[in-house]
Order: C-alpha cells, then structure tokens, then sequence
C-alpha cells in the first residue's frame, strides 16, 4: 500500500519530461537574446513567397511581365494574373503575400514586445533594434496597403479593415519613430551591413507620402536622404543588380542573400527567373513583355534595356551564353545569379530602395509642388547616367508623365510597376496598350482572398470581387 | 515533507529486480500444505493416435499435487483413493478422472477442436474465447505464414472482419492498418502493438514465422486494458515458445518472383507524337509553329526499362523443446527481397531465443524472449514510377554519346534530339527526367538494427493468486548514406555540356555547392524505450460463481534518443572512401545533431471478470494513464473505464433441443484514449540552415541566425473516444457452421485538428486543438463451415465482411474546412468538413468538354481560368457566374466503406489447397497520374489517348490532348476491387525419418488476379496513411504485384 502510494506521487515527476528537441517558451531568457528575434523579422525576406506568388502581383499583372515559362505551365495561378482574368478565389498568389506580410508584421510586433521586456542595459542598442523592427513593419503593412487598400491593423483588430489613411498613419509612425533611432548606413559595424538604416527608413517614408500625395513631405524627406552624405548613384547602371553591386553605394535597402553554403536568400528567386529549356538554369517565369522593350526602344535606352533583359542566344556579362534554343525569346536578368544560377537557394539580393528611386521620388513630388528646375534636376540626374539626353519642358502634366516613365524603365523588374500604375491611374491605358483588359471597377484593388472571407466570416471583400 | 522526499528518493532507488527479489521471497515465504500420502499411482498420457503427449500435466483437483508426463508419456502421482486428476495439455481437452482406487490410470485426451475452447490473449492475461464479453480476433500461426509477407500484418489481410490493411508491395515496406475505420484527423493512426506483453511501435522486426498467434482487440472493453492508447485498437503479438518434451528442429523456406499486376500501357511514340502536336494545334500559339514529324527513331517503353523480375527469398530454422525446468526456441531467419526496381534491394535477418525457466516446483516462471533484427535495404525512389509514367516515348535512354537521354527535340526538323544546325532552335518536351538514369543515381543505403527482449517473472503465490513483474526493452538504431555524384548530375543534364565547362564552372565558384563533384551525407540515430510492469491476477470459483480480477502498474518511457547528419563533398569516388572527412574543397560541410523529447506513462490498471456458471458474463476494466505529452497543462492524467456484459443463451436449460450448437450475445461500452498527439508547447523556433528564421548580414555575408516566437500553445489533451458495441457468437449444424456478428458506434469525441491562425494575425504556425468528433459506426460479420467428408475431405469456406460509415461530426466553426491531398500542382483534392467522411474528395465538377471557340466566347459563359475548346468544363454548383473554391463539391472519401475476405480450404490425404480473397469498395481513387500534367509534353495512358476530345464533337465526356490540370471529378475513379490474394497447393510427406516428422511442399500464387474499374497501377495506396496527405491519390504509389512462390517446411 505504502509502495504503491510512493509511486503515485512520483508519477508527476516521472511525467514531466524536459523538452530536449525544442526550447520552451519558458526557458527564453536564458537561451536567446532579443537581436535573435529581430534577426527572424529579417528572414521573412528569404520566404518562397517572394521568389513566385510575389513576381505574380507585382510584375506579371503589368505591362512589364508576362507570365513565361512554358504555356502549358500555369504557374498555379500566373496565367490568371497575367490576364487578368483572376478572382477571390482562384488566385493564391494573392492570399500568400497577404499571409506573409501579415506573419512579418507579426515577427515584428512580438520582437519589439520581447526587445522592451528583456532588460537590455544599452539604450542606444536596444532601440536600434526597436527601430528596425518598426521599419520592416511599416515595410509590410506598406505593401498591403498598397494592394488593397484598408486593411486590418493587426494590433487593433484581425478583421476590421482599417481605412486607408489610418494603415498609412500607422506605417509613418513607424518610419519616424525608426529614422530617430537608427543609425545612418556608415554608422553600423561590417558586420552589421544590411540592416535598416536610418536612409532606408526616410527613403521609404519619401515614397509613403509620395503614394499620399503629401508632396512636400516627399520632397523633404527624399532631399535629407540626398544630403545625407550616405549614397551617391552607382555610375554604371548594370552594375547595380550584380554581386558587385550588392549593398552598393546606391543602396538604401535590399533584401539580402548569399550564395556560399550555407546558402541563404529568397528561395529559388533567381531559378524560378532563369531561362528555361535547353542550357537553361531556370523556370522561365516573370519574362519582360515587347511592351517593356518598345518602351525602352522608344527612349533609346539601350543601357537599361540591356542590363534588365537577358535576351534568347545573348552572352551575358558574365559569358554565359543564353541558349538560342531557349523557351522563352527574353528573361528578366535583373534576377540573374551569376555564381549560382539554378541554385534553390542563391545570392541575389533584391534592391528594395535605392537611391535612382530617391532621385525619382524628388522630381515628382517636386514637379507636383510646382518646383519645375528642381524636378528636371532630379529626373536628368537619373537620365544622364544612362548616358540619356537631358529632358526640358515647362509642362507639369508633361513633365510628369516622362517622370511616370523613367520609373518604368529605371526601376523595372524591381516590383513597383503594377503599385505606379495603380497610384498613377495609368493602369487602364497602360494595360490596354499591352492587350489585357483592366476593369477599373475592380482591379485597383487586389480580391480578398476567399480563404480569408472563409475563415473570418464577415470579413468584408474590396468593391465588385 | 523533507520525509516524503526521502521515501521518494529511496523508491527511485528502487529498481525492477530488486523488486522482483522482494516479491520471489515472499511468495517462498508462504508454506505449503501438508499432503496425507495414500498411495502412489502410475499412468500414462496420450492423444488420440496413441502418441505420447510429453510434458502433459496431472493434478489433484482440489490440491496442490501435481507432476508432469515424462517423454514417454508417462507419470506417477502420490493421491488418495478417492482423488480426481485433472489432466491438462495445451490444445487438448482438459479431462477430470476419478482415481477409484486404481493403481494405474491412462488417459487419452481428445484434441481440442471447438474454436470456443480456444484461448486468447488480452491484456496482462489470457482467457478463453468462449468467456469473452468483447470483440476480439484471434489469427493463428499457420493462417499467418500461409501468406508469406516481411510483416504479418500484411498476411492477414482480408482474414479479419474490421481490419483495414492498406498493403505495400515495395520490399521492407509495412501495410498501413486501420481497426474499426479512421478515427482521428491527426493523432496516431496506427493500433498499439503489444509483443509478448511489451507495447512497441511496430512489428516490422519480427519475422512472421517467429509468431505463434496475434489478437486484435477491436472493442472498447477488451482494448481499454491499455487506456491512453488503445483507441486505434490493439494487436497483441505472442511470439513461438518451446514445449516441453522431444527437441523439434524444423525449416522453412520460399523463394519466389514478383511482377506488378496491373500495368498501364502508355501510348507509343507513334500515338504520343500525335497527343503533342494536337496539344500544340489547339492553342494555336503565333510564336509555336513547331510541330514533331512522324517516325521518329526511339519507341521506348520506360516501364521495361525500369523495371526488372523482383525477387524474394524466405529462410527460416527454429530449434525448440524443454525440459522439467527449461522451454527453449531459438530461431534465425533470413528474408531477402530484390524489388522491381532495378537495384531495389531488402535483407532482413532476424534471430530470437524465447526461453521459460521454471524453478520451486512451477512456482516461479521466468519468461524471457530476445530478439535481433539487422535490415540492410538499397530503397529506390516511388517517384520513379511517375516519371516513367510521363516521360516520352521518344526519349532515348541514353545517347550514342553514353549521356542520359533528356527531352531535347530540334523545333525547326521537328526530330527529337539534340542535333541542331545554326539557325534550328531546340525546346524541351517535357521537364521530366530521365527515370533509368534517376535510378542508377540513387544510391541509398540503409541500415538498422533492432535489439528487443524482456523478462518476464510469474509467481504463483497460491493456487488462485499469481504475481507477475516485467521489463521490457527496445533499442533501435538506424544508419543511413547518400551519395550524389553532383558532377555526373550537371553533365548528364545535357548531352552538351562537356566536362571542361563544369571545371570551368567549378573553378569560377570555388564554394558553391552546385559545382561539387559530388556530395555525400550521411546520419544515423538511435532510440531506447523501456516498459516496467507489475500486476497481481487472483482467479477462484465459489460453486457456480467464477471470478478473475488483474491489478497492476507499470511504468513506461520511449523515444529516449538522438540523432546526427552531416553533408560533405568532393569525398573521393570509390566507395570504399565515402566519408564525409575525407572530402575535398572549399565547401562547407554542415552537421546537424538533436536530442529527442522522450515520452513518459505511468499507468494503473484493473480487470474483473466475473461469470456465473458460464452463462452470465461479466468484465470490467479501468486503466487510468498518465502521458508526459500533456505537459503544457499539466493535466497527466486520464481515466479509461469500460464494462462488457455477456449471455451464453445456448448453456441455459431451455435451449437443450434447439437447432443451435451455440449462442452467445454480448454488449460492451468503454473509453478509450489516444496519446500519439503532436506536442503543443510554446516554442521558440530557431533552425541551423537556409530557413526564413535566420537571415544574412554584413559585408562578408554571412549566415545569421534568428529566433522566432511559435504560435503560443493552446492546451490540448488525448483524444477521447467512446465506443459502444453489440455483438453475437454462433454455431450451429454440429459446430459446422459458426459465425459471429457485432456492431459498433464508435466516437472519437474531440478529434484534434491542426488550426491555421487567423490570417492577419501574427502568429504564424498552425496549432493544434479540439475541434470535431469523428464516428466510426459500422457491422462485421464473419461467417465459417467447415466439416469433413465420409471419404477424409477435410474442407471449410469463411467469408469475412464488414461495414464502415466515417463521419465527422460537431466541427467547432472557424476550425472547418481545413483542406488536403495536395498534388504537388497547387490544386488541392481533399477537405475536413462536418457532415462529410475525414478529408473527403473536394473538387470541381467536370461535367463536359468545351466544343469550339464560339461556345467559349458566347455571352455570360462561366468558365474557370482561360479554357480552350477541348478543355474539361467545371460545373458553377452555387451559381454565382464563377468557378472558385466555392464551386468544389465532396465526393466520398478513399477510405473504403466495405471491406471483404473470403477463403476456402481443402484438406484432402497428403493434399491441401487454400484460395484468399479480399476486397474492397465504396471507395474513390484520384488517378493523379493521369491528372497532373504541367508541360504538356507528358506522355498519357493508352485510354485516355483513344478516348481524347480531338475537335468538335468528337468527346463530350474526355479532354483533349490541351487540357488544363485542375483538379476535378474526372480524374476521380472508383476504387473498389476484388483481388485473390493467395492460392496455394500443397503436398506432405508424412513420418519421414520419425512419427513426427514430415515435409510439406507447395506452391503459392499471390495476387494472382484482381478485378477492378481502377486504371493506374494500384487501388490501394496508403501512402503515410495521412488522410491529410496524399492517401487515394495515385502519383508515385508502388504498383500492385504478382507474385508466384515455391516453398517447403521440414520439420523433424
């Protein structure tokens, strides 16, 4: 009696078992510090996502893209985007980039909470973590309101979408709280490079009040950005997408990649771009359109056109020869990885901001506030390094659409151009020229995935999806 | 409290032997009766041939005397004139003789042949079927190895009414078993297994012929004896002992060829060159004017190329006998498999030494069983079989230039392959590989080997109270290797690419993986559990009443173990030297090591049994559990009780002249448990290599490492099930006919599902919670004649069915609808939804063809994505003038609703010929072969290529050879099929050398034929057995094979 008794009381010893494979949230503080979880906000950039579902709702819905690969291939949901003809329900692409930005943002949340309660003793490290935290925030919730609009706030309500003006005074927050605590580029150890920085912070913030129309805002923040001494333009245009050109003197922000082993970046981003088919590397998805090449054909952009298109049977910088008997006539070399073309795991890093954009940012915002000579200043200085004629006009409505344009042809491949189009209004006339069908009524705005209204009954779709 | 402590301390001191010391010394504590010794007698024992029945037991009813027959038979006893012996030999009627003042009594004892009398084994205990109150089926050895199989579960399929088994035919592979229907989304799915008293993962280290019965426990009130974990039922495995008497030595062996029984024919290259350019026709593309010509040189048909004659060989000797105090049986098998894979391979060696030691006059039984298992196995790759299934015809396997054949064809000349002048472009067919060249390269291998054994000690304390103390233990390990010749890879890719362009490469990129000549890995882990159980049975009768009552503890801990693996590369090329520290090169090798989290249970249990006069049965049980797995709440603890009720109709007085031999209902309810849940444990998630947890920073890029918070843990705890069962045993005819019936409702009363987070919220990893029930209700019936003729045919025919109904009931509402059966496509096939069978068919409707481009256009047409005409049309099931998710309708599970045995034996002279059968039906497979295509280019099976939608109508009902890959009802086939699973012929050769030796031949054909409206390779496909996963869906399943065996058992 007295044994079995005994026995029952150790039981709940012989039970609770200690958690060997995985560290319990319990054991935290003694196994992690808090630049562990900030690092983890970092990693989303590496995500699948942005290598296929990403490529789909930024560059194949333009003029820019076209879905690729073979015609047979789908690319689960890419022909749809490319046409046009996608709805709530059967376009995933939509619902990944959705789910990722929000589980980012959440990252990002739990991080700073953690960061705050952890007891750092170095105020000045502590918030510099913060900061970048906040800054990859305001990052993701800045796609989302791009894409559709009012969204929820996730720290106030899952499915309540906040209006439009309330997302982006949320991101501002964000971003200024960051530019007050982050260190300018020159300011991080070696080690540290690829890390927000206070210019990547004001650079994206110059872009959110561009996307409000707030254009002095803009104006200012792109100019601090200018003056800070941090950046100057890489004199070589085709540089900038090449290993050489990673975390150049351009660079404001990218997501970062390397292509050694352990290799790390966004998965299989530069494979699912690569040629396809014979001596291809790739899966041929996300290739330049004739409309993209008329456009740079038009400006007589040859250095541009040439550093964003690898074309069928080129030879590349690099002496790779594109295989003539390729599938598809043009792929996107902006995506190109020399070292490591067909790898799933590579080291391209993608340019997120760098400052060509800035210098873009400036001339419209300026061109709107009226500020003409300040606007071709900017625009030219972006134009003479594609050894592009200087632009004069006296024309605002002028001048900005050669603004509009030379976003196109700069930044192309860069996954702005379906934004520009949406928060230019162009994307009717510009879709229409590239023969897809924009139905205002509708495609401003992305469909909330039916996953999302499935899930969350009441959750409330954008208009006429 | 500082006293409490101590005793703790001094009871973990406390270990099993010790223990069983304690209890040894208090059993020879208890003194014994003194006997009045009258007179000694003498006999002798023997069955009905007049053969000695050697090691037969002889004991005074009422006393404790007792002795045992000598190898002649014979026995001598000290009794009183007016004693009753008791004689007793195992499957041989007990008989009860009065000793009248005899000096000398012979006994001859009948063989036991009422089924009734045989005896099963449950829980902690044995008992005889006709006391039983539960559903329990009982497989004997000879029905075991009557169908030669690397696991026993796979030899009785179709033998048992409520056992689904799933097989596989890849060589080491293991059946994928389901008692009484699917009863959880999640959690386990196997039944506990429960060898020789110890419970473990699986029987894939015992040889079937080491085997002397199994038990499967189907019902709540036999199967609550094990609690937290019987929920998916319990097989109880009792391996082959000695018996005491003459040493027996005997051999069994089979060698036999495999080939799969259903293949496909594909179109040849002729009608595959026809499909390509119809594909290319239809969408018409401007910038695709290519087209392939006819008569192209290769017609490969890859399934030959693939596939070889498998083989299989079974070796088997066992040596067993005994003693006065010692049973031995020692057994070696050899069981080696070459699969159909070319360089698929299998070997498993097994030895096992079972031995029971009595001491104190049989007052002390020492069981101890050992066993060894060494596998060996080359395993090849299932996705072989679809890319066999796609590749072209057209494809060479290897090019005059000794490369691989690809899928290269010139588009200007229209001629597959790669030559091409200036000014040809060349594409790709298709973006399959090159099976034969994928299987040569996969170089796996692995080991494991498998050391398990216990001790058992039994102590008859008195004559109605025994004590019995175990421990168990298994100890597996595992090694694996992989070899990728990485540089082979790369040129082989195109026949073009020459060896200076890949050091070119290789130069330029010194660390890039990509460019190793070839990467090696290697892993191995081990695992330990271990099971420590004591329990007490007293078992009296009081006149009429008869009372059994099992009490008992014990404790148990698995999966106490680690692992490691590491990568390296460039090792040198012969094999001989594959290890990773002798690879070259500026790579960096990675090593990857853990430890697991094991899992603890302490348990108690209880069983009485109670009957009166064998007419009214009563059982009763309780097990209460404790599982370390529900830390998170610290809610140990679950109790499992269960009763059953039994009526032996056909014992009562009124029932004399009735036509029934026997009858018998019983009725059962219990609870039962299942553990086998994933942890759910707030979790810091971290990873050492390329995941969206770490990141790269600094100028060197380097690889950072980060941490990210898990889903907070929402507590959960075992799964519940409840099960009420009906059931009835029957003879009649003069026992020639027998049968029994039972029905089930069986409730898994808060089923576990993995939730997706709310989409907007931060928290990223699905959790597990309680969210639906799932019921299994269903009958099974099992129906036996068997009798034998005027002139010595002995014969019997037994049909097996049973009915399953699968429900998911009560989702809780935001946890519905979690979706399944992914095809590796992006479409989706199954859904979790109430109402519906766990993860049903979910699909489109495809309820024709689009005919012609005006159809398409017409106004307010509905369609799904861009068809073309030739494409499936989708149904708009809600009407909405759109096809989406919302449109997809259910379509029955691929779990079958009836499964069915049948089988037939004759018995005549020297000759015995046995026929199997087992079917399934109500079930759908989803041919994911046929249906996934993402080229174009792939080739298709013969039906479809003459069925093809080829221009306006000419198919209504099939797509043309441009078809879209969604995933729809066309591809959805009824999976029911009939097969023979084994015929066999056998001749014996009686008293060869001695009476009790002989030798049997025979031949076995398995699978010999299967009906079914199935058209891929194989209905039965269990994959994992996640119903989740890709279970029903054909895409890389093993092929269903025919096998054709000889064999002979020689016994002396």
């Amino acid at each position: 009696m007295a044994l079995s008794l005994g026995i029952t009381s150790c039981a709940d010893d012989f039970l609770n078992v200690d958690s060997r494979e995985t560290v319990e949230a319990r054991d935290k503080d003694v196994t992690y510090e808090p630049e562990a979880f900030i690092n983890g906000v970092y990693g989303m950039f590496t995500e699948w996502d942005y290598a296929f579902s990403f490529l789909g709702i930024t560059d194949m819905l333009s003029d820019n893209a076209d879905k690729g690969s073979s015609l047979t291939d789908k690319g689960t949901d890419k022909d749809v985007l490319d046409d046009l003809t996608y709805n709530a329900g059967n376009a995933g692409s939509f619902h990944a980039m959705w789910t990722r930005w929000y589980k980012t943002i959440g990252r990002a949340t739990l991080a700073i909470e953690y960061t705050e309660n952890f007891g750092l003793t170095d105020q000045a490290y502590k918030n510099r973590l913060i900061g970048e935290a906040r800054f990859i925030r305001a990052l993701n919730y800045f796609y989302l309101v791009r894409g559709w609009g009012a969204v929820p706030l996730q720290h106030l309500d899952l499915k309540r979408r906040a209006p439009e003006a309330e997302v982006y005074a949320y991101i501002e927050q964000d971003l200024l709280a960051a530019i007050d605590v982050l260190p300018l580029k020159s300011g991080y150890a070696a080690k540290d490079l690829g890390r927000a920085t206070k210019g990547a912070a004001q650079g994206l913030l110059s872009k959110v009040y561009l996307y409000q129309k707030k254009y002095q805002q803009a104006a200012d923040m792109a100019k601090t950005v200018l003056a800070s001494g941090q950046y100057s333009l890489e004199p070589d245009y085709a540089k900038i997408w090449r290993e050489e050109g990673e975390n150049g003197r351009e660079s404001l922000f990218e997501f970062q990649a390397r292509g050694v082993s352990i290799a790390h970046g966004i998965q299989q981003y530069s494979q699912t771009q690569g040629a396809r088919g014979t001596g291809g590397w790739g899966w041929g998805f996300n290739t330049p359109t004739d409309n993209l090449v008329k456009a740079f054909l038009a400006e007589k952009d040859s250095i541009r056109m040439n550093a964003t298109i690898m074309f069928r049977g080129e030879t590349l910088y690099d002496g790779r020869v594109v295989n003539a008997g390729a599938e598809n006539a043009m792929y996107n070399e902006k995506a190109y990885d020399s070292a490591n073309p067909g790898g799933a795991d590579n080291g391209k890093n993608l340019r997120y901001l760098r400052l060509g954009e800035i210098y873009l940012i400036l001339a419209e915002a300026a061109n709107e506030l009226g500020n003409t000579a300040e606007a071709l200043q900017a625009l030219n200085t972006v134009r003479s390094r594609v050894k592009l004629p200087a632009y004069t006009s006296s024309n605002q409505a002028e001048i900005r659409n050669k603004i509009w344009n030379e976003r196109r042809l700069e930044l192309a491949f860069e996954h702005d151009r379906w934004s520009d189009l949406v928060r230019t209004r162009k994307a009717e006339e510009a879709m229409k020229a590239n023969g897809k069908d924009f139905k205002p009524a509708k495609h401003y705005l992305f469909p909330v995935h039916t996953n999302q209204l499935i899930q969350i009954p009441g959750f409330e779709q954008n208009p006429n999806w | 409290m500082e006293k409490v402590q101590r005793f703790k301390g001094y009871l973990n001191s406390l270990n099993p032997v010790l223990l069983l010391g304690l209890v040894m010394l208090l059993a020879w504590s208890i003194p014994l009766h003194a006997e009045a010794r009258v007179a000694e007698i003498k006999g002798t024992v023997k069955d009905s041939k007049g053969e000695a029945l050697i090691g037969a037991s002889i004991n005074v009813k009422g006393k404790t005397t007792g002795t045992m027959a000598d190898v002649n038979g014979n026995f001598s006893i000290q009794v009183d004139a007016n004693d009753i012996l008791v004689v007793s030999y195992v499957g041989y009627v007990s008989q009860e003789v009065s000793v009248n003042g005899r000096s000398v009594v012979n006994v001859v004892l009948m063989e036991d042949q009422s089924l009734l009398e045989e005896v099963v084994v449950v829980g902690y205990g044995t008992q005889k079927k006709a006391d039983l109150t539960g559903a329990i089926a009982n497989i004997k050895t000879e029905e075991i190895t009557k169908q030669p199989a690397t696991s026993a579960m796979q030899s009785i399929q179709g033998k048992i009414a409520g056992a689904t088994i799933i097989a596989n035919e890849a060589p080491g592979s293991t059946p994928t078993v389901l008692i009484r229907g699917m009863g959880t989304a999640l959690g386990g799915r196997n039944p506990l297994y429960v060898v020789d008293g110890m419970p473990v993962d699986n029987i894939n280290n015992i040889h079937p012929n080491d085997i002397q019965s199994m038990d499967i426990l189907k019902d709540a009130s036999s199967a609550s004896i094990y609690g937290l974990r019987a929920a998916n039922g319990v097989v109880i495995v009792t391996t082959k002992k000695g018996k005491s008497g003459k040493m027996q030595i005997s051999y069994d062996g089979y060698m036999g060829v495999k080939g799969v029984l259903n293949r496909v024919e594909m179109a040849n290259a002729q009608q595959y060159i026809t499909y390509f350019n119809e594909n290319l026709d239809n969408i018409a593309a401007a910038n695709q004017p290519w087209r392939l010509k006819p008569n192209q040189a290769n017609n490969t048909d890859w399934y030959n190329e693939l596939l070889q004659k498998g083989q299989q060989m079974s070796h088997s000797v066992n040596l067993s006998g005994g003693s006065e105090n010692v049973d031995f049986f020692v057994s070696y098998n050899n069981l080696a498999e070459e699969g159909i894979l070319k360089g698929a391979k299998y070997q498993r060696n097994t030895l096992r030494n079972n031995n029971q030691y009595r001491f104190f006059k049989d007052r002390l039984k020492i069981n101890q069983t050992l066993n060894f298992t060494f596998t060996e196995a080359q395993p090849k790759g299932y996705g072989l079989f679809n890319e066999a299934y796609r590749q072209s015809p057209l494809v060479p396997v290897w090019y005059a230039n000794g490369r691989a054949g690809r899928t290269v064809w010139n588009r200007t000349t229209g001629i597959v392959g790669y030559e091409r002048n200036a000014g040809e472009t060349v594409g790709n067919l298709n973006s399959i590989g090159n099976p034969v060249y994928s299987l040569m390269q996969q170089r796996e291998l692995l080991n494991t080997n498998t050391l398990q054994g216990g001790f058992d000690a039994e102590v008859k304390i008195t004559d109605y109270l025994k004590f019995n103390s175990r421990v168990g233990a298994t100890r597996y390990g595992s090694r694996s290797r992989n070899f990728t010749d990485v540089r082979n890879n790369w040129l082989n890719a195109d026949p073009t690419r020459t060896e200076a362009e890949f050091n070119t490469l290789k130069a330029a990129n010194p660390t890039t993986t990509a460019y190793a000549n070839n990467s090696f890995s290697y892993s191995t882990s081990e695992s330990f559990r271990w099971v420590w159980e004591n329990f007490a049975t007293f078992q009296k009768s009081f006149g009429n009443h008869n009372l059994e009552a099992t009490a008992g503890f014990s404790r148990e801990k698995v999966g106490i173990g680690s692992g490691i693996s590491g990568t390296g590369y460039d090792v040198p090329r012969q094999e001989q030297y594959w290890n990773i520290n002798l690879g070259t090169g500026g790579y960096q090798k990675t090593i990857n090591q853990t430890y697991y989290t094991p899992r603890a249970l302490a348990s108690y249990f209880a069983r009485a049994q109670y009957n009166f006069n064998s007419k009214y049965y009563l059982t009763a049980t309780v097990r209460r559990d404790g599982s370390s797995v529900f830390k998170n709440s610290q809610e140990y603890w679950g109790t499992f009780p269960s009763v059953g009720a039994g009526w032996t109709v056909s014992n009562e007085s009124f029932m004399k002249d009735s036509f029934l031999d026997y009858l018998k209902v019983r009725a059962n309810w219990g609870k039962l448990g299942n553990q086998d849940i994933p942890l759910n444990v707030s979790q810091i998630l971290t990873d050492a290599g390329s995941s969206n947890r770490n990141y790269v920073f600094g100028a060197g890029q380097d690889l950072v490492f980060g941490a990210v918070y898990g889903t907070p843990a929402v507590d959960v705890s075992w799964e519940v099930t409840t099960e009420t069962g009906f059931g009835a045993d029957f003879a009649l005819l003069k026992d020639r006919l027998s049968g029994s019936i039972d029905y089930y409702h069986k409730l898994n009363t808060n089923a576990i599902l993995l939730v997706t987070p709310t989409f907007t919220s931060e928290y990223e990893n699905n959790f597990y919670a309680h969210g639906a029930k799932v019921l299994n209700s269903g009958i099974e019936l099992g129906l036996n004649w068997s009798d034998k003729t005027e002139i010595g045919l002995k014969y019997s025919v037994g049909v097996n069915y049973a009915y399953n109904k699968n429900t998911v009931k009560d989702v809780t509402p935001a946890y519905d609808g979690q979706t399944g059966g992914s095809l590796g496509n992006g479409q989706i096939t199954k859904q979790l939804k109430e109402g519906y069978p766990i993860y049903a068919w979910w699909m489109y409707e495809a309820n024709g063809v689009w005919q012609t481009k005006e159809e398409l256009n017409a106004k307010d047409v509905v369609k799904l994505g861009s068809p073309r005409p030739g494409h499936l049309k989708y149904a708009d099931t809600n009407s909405d003038s759109l096809i989406n998710n919302l449109d997809k309708v259910f379509y029955g599970s691929y779990l079958p609703t009836s499964t069915y045995g049948v089988n037939l034996s004759v018995e005549y002279k020297n000759i015995d010929l046995s026929v199997y059968g087992y079917g399934v039906g109500g079930n759908q497979i989803y041919n994911g072969l046929k249906g996934t295509r993402i080229d174009g280019g792939e080739n298709v099976p013969l039906d479809l290529f003459e069925k093809r939608w080829h221009g306006a109508g000419t198919s209504t009902v099939d797509p043309g050879a441009d078809r879209d890959s969604y995933a729809s009802s066309y591809y959805l086939e009824p999976g029911g099929f009939f097969r023979i699973n084994n015929i066999t012929l056998g001749y014996t050769l009686n008293k060869l050398y001695s009476g009790s030796s002989k030798l049997r031949v025979y031949a076995t054909a398995q699978n010999p034929l299967m009906f079914t409206k199935y058209t891929g390779f194989s209905p039965e496909i269990a994959d994992n057995g996640d119903p989740s996963g890709t279970s029903g869906i054909e895409l890389s399943a093993y092929p269903t094979t025919r096998n054709f065996i000889i064999g002979l058992n020689l016994q002396f």
